[in-house]
């Protein structure tokens, strides 16, 4: 205790000691955080005042084979609100603005209340420009409320393509788990169609803007004078493979029918026209969409959102025959000559009736006239496993693997089927109807298009695809993408006599002479499945031109009677308007050159 | 010849260890003040203030500087009274700011009365604690020494101003340390605080202190009845303690507890506290270069060229810059101390020594909370951070130094 003393200057000498240890711990601590734990410091401080502002590239467009745009972006402001900012006694206001029913804002905001308050959500898309000018008057009245020009999709040729293009919509919590290293919440992604399989392609690649932030994360300036910022890259602008023309033809026609209509062409897998009806607008799905026309599309019975061309499931009816014809002339169970006799039926147990009594046939003459009795005994010197096979080689009972949206795999029997169901003694008479495309049996009519490629291309073709490639805008060139070949193993002959005989159906006596056209020579099947709900489906499928075929078509049509009525007339139209209407330009090569200059221009 | 050679060397007429420090801090203050408010528009005017402060400082510096050194003495009585009444006329007609009524308004100046009573209460304890009669080791000089500190301090506490009744707390303790006081009297001084601090920390930890105060009293001194005394009166510190914690406003109560963890409310309490050690830590060795502190820039910092003003200068100069704040301050303080102890007259070497603790423990808390070792409480930095009543109030006492250096052969 004496030791502390009890003179003045010792007890200077411990303020001295003790200024110095305060000093001394001061300047390690500083060396230590300034000097030894500076880069964490400094990642801290970074992170804090340089705030990422992403730049959303521009989507992708879509042309048409012809480079005509189909798809097109444009302009369109979004009301968003950030709701660290924002007053709730203000959703009142904005209901009344932006015409929503009461109370619509605050659901949107509560919906996204898991997202970070300093987020802002999107309130509405396509907001009309009176509202944006009475936000600009009142925005000091109106805290955590902005807006923002967004691109959305136009669609100026006119041409609809629902099912085809499909739509791009907001991310889904569960989408965004799975990719949360590209996207943030709020991000629209393609949704189906072409949107949604080409969606990598279609989106390109985000860029940042970084800028210095206050505390209050108010934009003060640019990092670094924007030395760091990435330029965004606009998705690619994709070439379909679609025909303009005939994907626009085959819309009218199919309006106010249920059906489908695919064309593809044969030499080379694209796909003309894909078209399922009804249909739907798709700027209501791109804008914001509507209560009601959520409401009215959900509860349409004619389901307008089922994709008919590559899901709805039919038999083929009589254009099945082609095929059972292919087999048999290829397993040389037949030959051109080989006549059966038509006395207008056929009894396996029970009888099984034709649509007349033709004599005599060969193949040529069972395929003109559409001769059940010829089929109905082909199929039982096929077998239903043969069938099968070839079936399988041509496409049906399994995808196609189109490069959109789902498609169904539909259904081709074989014995084990029946085995399965009936025991080793399954009734033999199911048979028959195989044998014309009815019982069961069924198929889609992409599978049908792509079927009837494979024919009038003598068996070769490529997998099915609606994109050709895009379009580089630096060499103005198209850059394929590549897809499958598709070979069967059938003998060119075969295909000679069964387009032969095809162009009888049309040119000759057969079922659908009334499609006959003096510009080129189509060739076809008509088809009519038998539906036990209500009238039959009409179906055709054909190819034209005859000699050198550039389109090959199947068009369903649902609950309308006889496909010769019904479905020749449309099929001939798209074939017409895709050889005839559309200016052919294509040059065929893979790679060609283009003047995206005199795109504007036109 | 030679003496008169001295007289006239400038060297020794002005203590140049305590000036060249002091305007060498004004300067540096000068310039972080610039950059701290340079990104604010509500505070851009304050550089041009700090100015002024500095042209008045800097007259009131020459006037106290060549006042006969005897004035101080003389004058500590009525000043002390004055600023009490002032700190009293405070409480009824203050302004308010930031949950503080602490100022004083006279149109469009104003001051803060509890910095300028600094200067009274080391005065007036100095001028008590130096009487001849003075017994420093008896319990009722001590009591009459602590009500002249604890006057002040408890009409600042009714501010409420945390800060500056600490730096009350801290001189109190220093001018009696200095005296003299025993390590026995000592603990009982200190003992309350001691006590306090450990009941809001919890029962526990305040019985812990209570025995382990016990022990220490009882092999100091074994008077059972003052021990008891003692005993008593930190008994009741300690509830009287955790009955103020609980009436200090939330954002006190806040600030005291982030401390313990700043990281737990990175947003909220702690959020002051991560920003300035953000700040300082990312300066490193040569700092971001004037005016290109992002923290600082961008206002991550709240008022940060009053009490934060530590940060701006260690992120936009670094280590280099405030190292120099470092040694600047222990040149100054050092030289306090030493002219303390050359000063034989009692009075004056108090005073110096009672300076000292005001500059130090400003110091001490300022920077050690702008580096994340002392809790968030708003002390400036003495002649860096803005602020006119605390500058006015450090020159008067820097130039009560240099006026006792400049008359000291008159002394020695």
């Amino acid at each position: 205790m004496n030791k502390l003393g009890y003179y003045s200057f010792d007890r200077n000498k411990i303020l001295n000691v003790l200024l110095w240890i305060v000093s001394l711990v001061f300047l390690i601590r500083l060396f230590q955080m300034q000097i030894i734990n500076h880069k964490m410091y400094d990642e801290k401080s970074a992170e804090n005042s340089i705030k990422a502002i992403e730049q959303i590239p521009f989507r992708g467009v879509f042309y048409d084979r012809n480079l005509n745009l189909l798809v097109d972006n444009v302009p369109a402001y979004t009301l968003r609100i950030t709701p660290a900012g924002y007053d709730t006694n203000l959703n009142k206001i904005l209901d009344a603005v932006l015409g929503f029913e009461e109370g619509s804002v605050s659901n949107i905001l509560r919906k996204n209340r898991i997202y970070s308050k300093y987020v802002p959500i999107r309130i509405k898309r396509g907001v009309d420009f009176k509202v944006i000018s009475w936000y600009e008057e009142n925005s000091n009245f109106l805290p955590g409320v902005d807006y923002i020009v967004e691109m959305q999709r136009a669609y100026p040729f006119g041409v609809m393509g629902s099912h085809l293009f499909g739509y791009s919509k907001e991310i889904s919590a569960k989408q965004y788990k799975l990719e949360k290293d590209y996207y943030r919440p709020g991000d629209y992604v393609g949704h189906n169609g072409i949107e949604k399989s080409y969606e990598t392609e279609l989106r390109g690649k985000k860029g940042f803007k970084y800028v210095l932030v206050d505390s209050k994360r108010k934009e003060i300036g640019r990092y670094k004078d924007g030395q760091m910022d990435k330029e965004s890259i606009k998705g690619k602008d994709l070439v379909l493979s679609i025909d303009g023309f005939a994907q626009k033809t085959a819309e009218e026609e199919l309006k106010g029918k249920r059906g489908a209509v695919v064309a593809i062409e044969p030499s080379t897998g694209e796909i003309l026209t894909l078209v399922s009806s009804p249909d739907y607008d798709l700027n209501q799905f791109s804008y914001v969409t509507t209560k009601e026309f959520l409401n009215k599309i959900y509860n349409d019975p004619a389901n307008p959102l089922f994709n008919r061309a590559t899901m709805s499931l039919k038999p083929p009816g009589s254009t099945f025959k082609i095929l059972c014809a292919i087999v048999a002339l290829d397993m040389g169970l037949i030959d051109k000559n080989t006549t059966i006799h038509c006395g207008g039926g056929f009894t396996f147990g029970r009888f099984f009736k034709c649509h007349g009594s033709h004599g005599a046939v060969d193949v040529l003459r069972a395929i003109e006239k559409s001769c059940n009795t010829f089929f109905y005994q082909l199929i039982y010197k096929i077998g239903l496993n043969n069938l099968k096979k070839y079936a399988m080689e041509f496409g049906f009972s399994k995808k196609t693997g189109i490069d959109i949206g789902e498609e169904a795999a539909g259904l081709i029997t074989d014995e084990s089927y029946y085995e399965r169901i009936y025991g080793k003694n399954w009734p033999r008479s199911i048979l028959a109807s195989l044998g014309i495309g009815q019982g069961e049996i069924s198929v889609t009519p992409l599978q049908l298009a792509f079927f009837t490629a494979l024919v009038a291309n003598n068996g070769k073709s490529f997998t099915p695809h609606v994109v050709k490639g895009y379009l580089d805008n630096n060499t103005n060139t198209i850059i394929k993408y590549n897809f499958d070949e598709v070979k069967t193993s059938v003998k060119k002959e075969v295909f000679d006599i069964v387009k032969k005989g095809m162009f009888l159906v049309v040119n000759g006596n057969g079922t659908a002479t009334h499609i006959r056209s003096k510009d080129y020579n189509i060739a076809g099947k008509t088809g009519t499945a038998q539906n036990p709900h209500g009238k039959d489906h009409a179906l055709f499928i054909g190819f034209a031109p005859y000699e050198n075929p550039k389109i090959a078509i199947a068009v369903v049509i649902e609950n309308v009677g006889f496909g010769g009525t019904h479905a020749a007339p449309i099929a001939k139209k798209v074939i017409d308007s895709y050889l005839t209407k559309g200016k052919f330009v294509y040059s065929g090569k893979d790679v060609f050159s283009y003047n995206l200059g005199e795109r504007i221009e036109n | 010849m030679k003496e008169l050679r001295i007289d006239y060397n400038l060297k020794d007429k002005l203590d140049l260890y305590v000036f060249i420090p002091v305007v060498s801090l004004i300067l540096l203050g000068l310039i972080s003040i610039y950059s701290a408010t340079y990104a604010n528009t509500l505070a851009q005017s304050n550089f041009e203030k700090q100015l002024y402060f500095v042209l008045a400082a800097i007259l009131i510096f020459l006037i106290v500087h060549f006042l006969p050194t005897n004035t101080f003495k003389f004058i500590s009585i009525p000043s002390y009274i004055f600023s009490i009444l002032l700190l009293i006329l405070v409480l009824i007609i203050g302004k308010k700011v930031s949950g503080s009524k602490s100022w004083i308004g006279f149109g469009i100046f104003s001051f803060q009365p509890s910095e300028f009573a600094k200067i009274a209460t080391i005065l007036m304890l100095s001028n008590f604690l130096s009487r001849n009669n003075t017994q420093i080791n008896s319990f009722r000089d001590i009591l009459f020494a602590l009500a002249i500190g604890f006057t002040p301090v408890f009409l600042i506490l009714l501010e409420p101003d945390m800060g500056s009744s600490l730096v009350y707390m801290f001189l109190i303790l220093v001018l009696l340390f200095k005296k003299g006081i025993s390590l026995f009297w000592l603990i009982v001084v200190i003992s309350p605080a001691m006590t306090a601090i450990s009941a809001i920390f919890g029962l526990t930890t305040f019985i812990v202190t209570l025995i382990f105060l016990l022990g220490v009293l009882f092999y100091l001194n074994k008077d059972l009845f003052l021990n008891s005394s003692v005993l008593a009166l930190n008994l009741a510190a300690g509830f009287f303690a955790d009955y103020v914690f609980n009436l200090l406003s939330p954002h006190q109560q806040a600030r005291i507890l982030s401390f313990l963890d700043p990281f737990s409310d990175p947003l909220g309490t702690g959020y002051n506290s991560i920003q300035s050690m953000v700040a300082v830590g990312s300066g490193g060795l040569f700092g971001k270069g004037f005016m290109n502190g992002n923290q600082t820039q961008l206002q991550y910092i709240p008022e940060q060229w009053t009490d934060f003003i530590f940060c701006s200068i260690s992120e936009e100069f670094g280590f280099i810059g405030s190292t120099l704040v470092i040694i600047l301050f222990l040149v100054l303080l050092i030289r306090i101390l030493k002219n303390s102890s050359q000063t034989k007259d009692e009075f004056l070497s108090l005073t110096q020594v009672g300076i000292f603790s005001v500059l130090f423990i400003h110091f001490f808390i300022n920077v050690g909370m702008v580096i994340g070792l002392v809790p968030i409480i708003g002390v400036p930095l003495p002649f860096v951070s803005y602020g006119g009543s605390s500058l006015i109030t450090n020159v008067i006492m820097i130039s009560i130094v240099t006026n006792i250096y400049r008359t000291r052969k008159n002394y020695a």
